[in-house]
């Protein structure tokens, strides 16, 4: 019961920064929004495990977090100096 | 006809206890798991809203950030006590502390890069830039009018 309110909570979420990343008026906005969906996407996941009962699904959210965050900071390096790497 | 109601009571709750998702989750009961989950929902539907309707850039960066921090602590938490009798707390755990160090981090770098490159912020008659480096990035191959079209 908890899980299915909060997975509607997720999708609500969801749904209103989808609007943001589609309509939003500069790239920031666009980069926010879609750093802000990269973590509905992995609490999603937990919600997920936590409802089918399966743990081997974690790992999965633990790889959405960190692939999340290294797709930000790679598009603001790439914003600010042009280079992604070192 | 009353027959049949008592049937219908008593086979809904065994139809619902038979199901294979009742089944599965054995994790699930736990007031503060559940609690902890609700936290993180509060928190994240607020992040939405302000993501949606707040004026410009850095007021939405300040929304999902800093609410999606918290929250997210919320929804690993509440996962870490309801899988906690599987042993395998500590995995969880190490997903909220990741995620607890790198979400104001990336919000961070967001802000950081917006606010070089010059993206327009939303002033008020008492709005002071203290760092005064506004739009200081911005490579001189641009044409602002380029600039302007895709901002707008």
């Amino acid at each position: 019961m908890v899980l299915t309110v909060a997975m509607l909570c997720v999708l609500t979420s969801v749904a209103l920064t989808l609007y943001r990343a589609l309509r939003g008026p500069s790239w920031g906005d666009r980069i926010a929004a879609i750093d802000f969906l990269n973590t509905n996407a992995a609490v999603l996941i937990v919600l997920v495990a936590l409802k089918t009962g399966r743990p081997a699904l974690l790992d999965a959210a633990l790889v959405v977090a960190i692939l999340g965050f290294l797709g930000t900071v790679a598009l603001a390096r790439y914003l600010l100096g042009g280079r992604v790497m070192e | 006809m009353k027959p049949l109601l008592a049937l219908l009571v008593c086979a809904v709750p065994t139809a619902l206890a038979a199901s294979p998702e009742a089944l599965e989750t054995p994790a699930l009961g736990n007031l503060w798991a559940d609690l902890l989950i609700l936290v993180g929902c509060v928190f994240l539907l607020t992040a939405a809203i302000g993501m949606a309707r707040f004026p410009d850039f850095y007021t939405r960066l300040h929304a999902s950030s800093k609410l999606v921090t918290l929250g997210g602590v919320g929804f690993f938490g509440g996962a870490a006590i309801a899988f906690a009798p599987l042993g395998i707390t500590q995995r969880i755990l190490l997903i909220a502390a990741f995620f607890l160090l790198t979400a104001p981090l990336s919000g961070y770098m967001i802000a950081r890069a917006g606010y070089l490159r010059g993206l327009p912020f939303y002033r008020e008659a008492d709005t002071v830039d203290e760092w005064g480096a506004h739009g200081a990035a911005v490579p001189k191959s641009e044409v602002p009018d380029a600039e302007k079209e895709a901002l707008s």
